[in-house]
């Protein structure tokens, strides 16, 4: 057979083919189920965020003392205290701060801080100490715990191709889908739907483990894709790929759809050279998005109930380089966003720019334990058992 | 278990799964020797040095390069010694065993390194001692100009040591946790002082950085050098037992038998290290070909690309296609994501790898395009989806041969037997609508591409 006929013959009973199963079985009371119960949503900005030109400490020489070119000009910060403002790209963020619906922490790290992006990226996904080594994320295990309603694996949506370590357990995983409808070809393949039928149950564990997952992404990518045609949004989002992402999360969540952690990425944030327009670009892209997805939640009644989680895997250096930009560093902010927080504004003072470790900002707040209140207060888990040790909990 | 079941078993453990002419060739000889082959080759490949895309440029010789070029050119140099790396594992010609136990020191010394030159000598060291003396590997390493820098022993000085080095030489590279103390991580950290590589990345001792002081190390008093720590952690029964229950894992499986590991660890002892004794433990005892360690480990996605490499003589147009496929799959050679190393095992799998996986002798077969976006750079802001179109092309003929004259009641049975490792019936009703029956060529194809789709051809 000639290679043109082979792929030919291949392809007629190949994943080309589909045949959408639309809304066939679907629950409607399941749709129709009240909401109930507390959504998170995590935010990773990839790269390493410039924390210090993002909330500016506007009235510290040190800063432009350390940042001649780099520093944003008082005169242009977005000020919200009396030291503190945000970087002029955040006019809408700002807004919402403003409107008492974010909280921001500063000096966030941990101790033995690593400067590699993958290795602190790590740290923050799995919760570890910087010299230990966990191959599970702290949401990942969150799902191996007792939570109830863990058993699909899209109790944990990322919206993307691929799952972050954040959301692997030993048991569990959480499910990665960057669009529905995507999803749903994929998983539409035929040949792989009479696999799973046809399959009569072994004892060989891993073949077992396979085979669910693959029927439990059946399940799930036909789930997701019913739900995402439930509702859709009437707020205007901007253009672009992250502020979709959230748009389908907000949908998604409109539609009560069961899913109580969304995961989302924004990349970019390496900026070694010609730092001030690419962060710009990418404050004003997360602010402008988070923004409308703010307004959508709240729109429906979803805001009181989420709580929005922003972090980095590092911040970076005080000073800055030679080439406009900045390098890896350390300690940095994270930003809260819901309607119900307990402390609004500013969680605790400015980063201390005098007392440095060899130029680096010297870490206020373990993020661990940022981690521990959030699934103590906001996932009824137990953040001693996930986490591996105790951390003291924050007014979140 | 028949001859041929155990050889397949074998090739997939101490390498990629048998290529259709190897199997001819092969299938009737006794295991034994087939061993006793396998070993053989490998000696003679671990004499051969991996040279190629180096060009006798280094990096420190691009100064006329701007730095960004640099790293560009480097992404892509250390991406062919990516790509030549599973390639060599996927060639039939090439000696499996050897390629398998560099694949396994890769991952147990795992380093992450972004100089070509570099990253291609400390694959030389380890191919060199792969399957050579234990100790005479871990002195390597720790000369090793990439792993100097990845473990910041460069940074480690009389006045100021770090012990970043000396805690994973004990925790994951020899003796494992909860043997030491961390009074023993900081004096060994102590004899390491001065450790350090040039520009080329070749080995230097600074002697003003080094503490020729007195160290406790393990309880004892001495002026202790690092080849001395060395020796003491090795001297150690429980590094041999911390090595073997890792070749246990990665060989035999996820599962841990007491009794085999320790058999294994006492050999390896004995021994005094010699990796080879240890690897023949391991193939030539009894318990390696039980049923319950047949056709149970989850490939990594490297093995699973480099089993269908061999089987079907795939080619790439474009062998950068490879690295994206390892990235969407969660392993790319020469970029583990700690020094700890790969975790294997389920935490290959979740909805997107597998569906990937199951999809992957479709995108080779078929030239398909991976619509996938991949999370890398942490620079570039390409938001955008990026497509990849996987040009590969196959050489089904070999494979065909074996099928070409079996009677067609069986040929699914056969064909199971020799693609999958996994135990379970085949039934002809799963594959009833999915394959073509025009022609024989077209029915053995069809019911391969059919095959290698199941959830089964993912365990080896």
């Amino acid at each position: 057979m000639k290679r043109r006929n082979f792929i030919k013959a291949s392809t007629i009973a190949s994943t080309s083919v589909m045949v959408p199963q639309f809304l066939k079985g679907v629950n409607s009371e399941n749709i129709a189920r009240s909401r109930q119960g507390k959504n998170l949503v995590v935010i990773q900005f990839s790269g390493g965020n410039d924390g210090l030109n993002t909330i500016i400490p506007y009235q510290n020489d040190r800063y432009y003392k350390n940042r001649p070119t780099l520093g944003i000009k008082a005169n242009e910060v977005l000020k919200v205290s009396d030291n503190l403002g945000f970087n002029p790209a955040m006019a809408s963020l700002r807004s919402l701060y403003d409107e008492g619906l974010m909280s921001i922490i500063n000096s966030v790290g941990y101790p033995n801080p690593d400067r590699s992006h993958f290795r602190s990226m790590d740290i923050w996904h799995t919760a570890s100490d910087s010299n230990e080594y966990l191959s599970t994320g702290w949401l990942g295990r969150y799902l191996d715990s007792n939570c109830s309603g863990c058993q699909s694996p899209h109790h944990a949506l990322e919206v993307d191709d691929t799952l972050s370590l954040s959301l692997k357990g030993v048991e569990k995983n959480g499910f990665a889908m960057s669009n529905p409808n995507q999803l749903k070809r994929i998983s539409d393949n035929k040949f792989l739907k009479s696999i799973v039928h046809h399959h009569e149950h072994e004892h060989e564990e891993n073949v077992e483990y396979l085979y669910k997952t693959l029927a439990d992404t059946h399940a799930s990518a036909n789930y997701l894709y019913q739900k995402s045609k439930v509702h859709k949004t009437e707020v205007k989002y901007p253009k672009g790929a992250f502020a979709n992402d959230l748009k389908q999360i907000a949908e998604l969540m409109t539609a009560d759809a069961d899913i109580k952690i969304y995961y989302a990425n924004l990349g970019g944030f390496d900026t070694h050279v010609g730092q001030k327009n690419k962060q710009a670009r990418l404050l004003k892209t997360y602010s402008d998005a988070m923004s409308a997805f703010v307004k959508d939640l709240k729109n429906n009644g979803l805001l009181d109930d989420t709580l929005i989680m922003t972090f980095s895997e590092f911040g970076r250096r005080v000073q800055q380089n030679a080439s406009g930009g900045t390098d890896h560093g350390t300690a940095n902010n994270v930003f809260l966003i819901g309607g119900n927080l307990k402390r609004k504004g500013f969680y605790n003072s400015a980063p201390d720019l005098k007392k440095l470790d060899k130029g680096d900002l010297i870490y206020q707040v373990d993020f661990r334990k940022i981690y521990a209140t959030i699934l103590d207060d906001w996932l009824d888990a137990s953040p001693t058992q996930i986490l591996g040790k105790q951390f003291e909990k924050i007014i979140i | 278990m028949n001859t041929p079941q155990r050889l397949q078993h074998l090739y997939w453990r101490a390498g990629f799964g048998m290529s259709p002419k190897e199997w001819s060739s092969k299938k009737k000889r006794s295991t034994q020797k087939v061993i006793d082959e396998l070993f053989k080759n490998a000696h003679q490949a671990s004499q051969r040095k991996v040279v190629k895309n180096g060009n006798g440029i280094e990096s420190s010789e691009m100064a006329m390069a701007s730095k960004k070029e640099k790293r560009k050119e480097n992404k892509i140099r250390i991406g062919s010694h990516n790509t030549d790396w599973v390639l060599r594992m996927g060639n039939p010609d090439e000696s499996a065993l050897l390629e398998k136990m560099t694949l396994f020191w890769h991952g147990h010394f795992a380093c992450r390194t972004k100089v070509p030159g570099w990253a291609r000598n400390q694959l030389n060291t380890i191919r060199k001692h792969a399957l050579g003396n234990f100790r005479e590997l871990v002195l390597a390493i720790a000369r090793d100009g990439s792993m100097i820098r990845y473990l910041n022993n460069q940074q480690n000085k009389k006045r100021k040591p770090n012990e970043n080095f000396a805690r994973e030489l004990m925790e994951l590279f020899t003796i494992g946790r909860g043997n030491y103390t961390e009074k023993d991580v900081k004096e060994a950290a102590r004899a390491f002082t001065g450790w350090s590589s040039n520009l080329k990345g070749d080995f230097v001792f600074r002697k003003r950085q080094h503490d020729f002081g007195q160290k406790i190390f393990f309880g004892k008093k001495g002026k202790w050098d690092g080849d001395e720590i060395i020796d003491m952690i090795l001297e150690k029964r429980e590094t041999s037992e911390f090595i073997a229950r890792k070749a246990y894992r990665f060989f035999v499986n996820d599962k841990i038998d007491e009794r085999n590991v320790e058999y294994l660890a006492r050999v390896f002892y004995d021994s005094n290290y010699d990796i080879e004794k240890l690897m023949r433990a391991i193939f030539e005892s009894k318990w390696f070909f039980d049923e319950e360690n047949v056709g149970v480990k989850i490939k990594s996605p490297i093995e699973l690309l480099a089993g269908m490499i061999r089987t079907f003589e795939v080619e790439f147009r474009n062998p950068a296609a490879l690295i994206f496929i390892e990235k969407a799959l969660g392993q790319v050679l020469f970029d583990p994501p700690n020094v700890a190393g790969w975790a294997g095992g389920k935490s290959w799998i979740d909805n997107s790898t597998l569906m990937l996986r199951l999809n992957m002798a479709n995108v080779l077969f078929q030239n398909s395009e991976l619509n996938l976006k991949i999370k890398e750079d942490f620079k570039a802001q390409k938001r955008n989806k990026r497509k990849r179109k996987v040009q590969a092309s196959v050489n089904f003929k070999p494979f065909y041969n074996l099928f070409k004259r079996e009677n067609e009641k069986l040929l699914l049975k056969k064909m199971g037997g020799f693609i999958l490792q996994t135990k379970g019936q085949l039934n002809e009703s799963t594959f009833e609508n999915f394959i073509i029956k025009n022609n024989k060529e077209d029915l053995v194809k069809t019911l391969c591409l059919r095959i290698m789709s199941l959830p089964e051809y993912q365990l080896m």
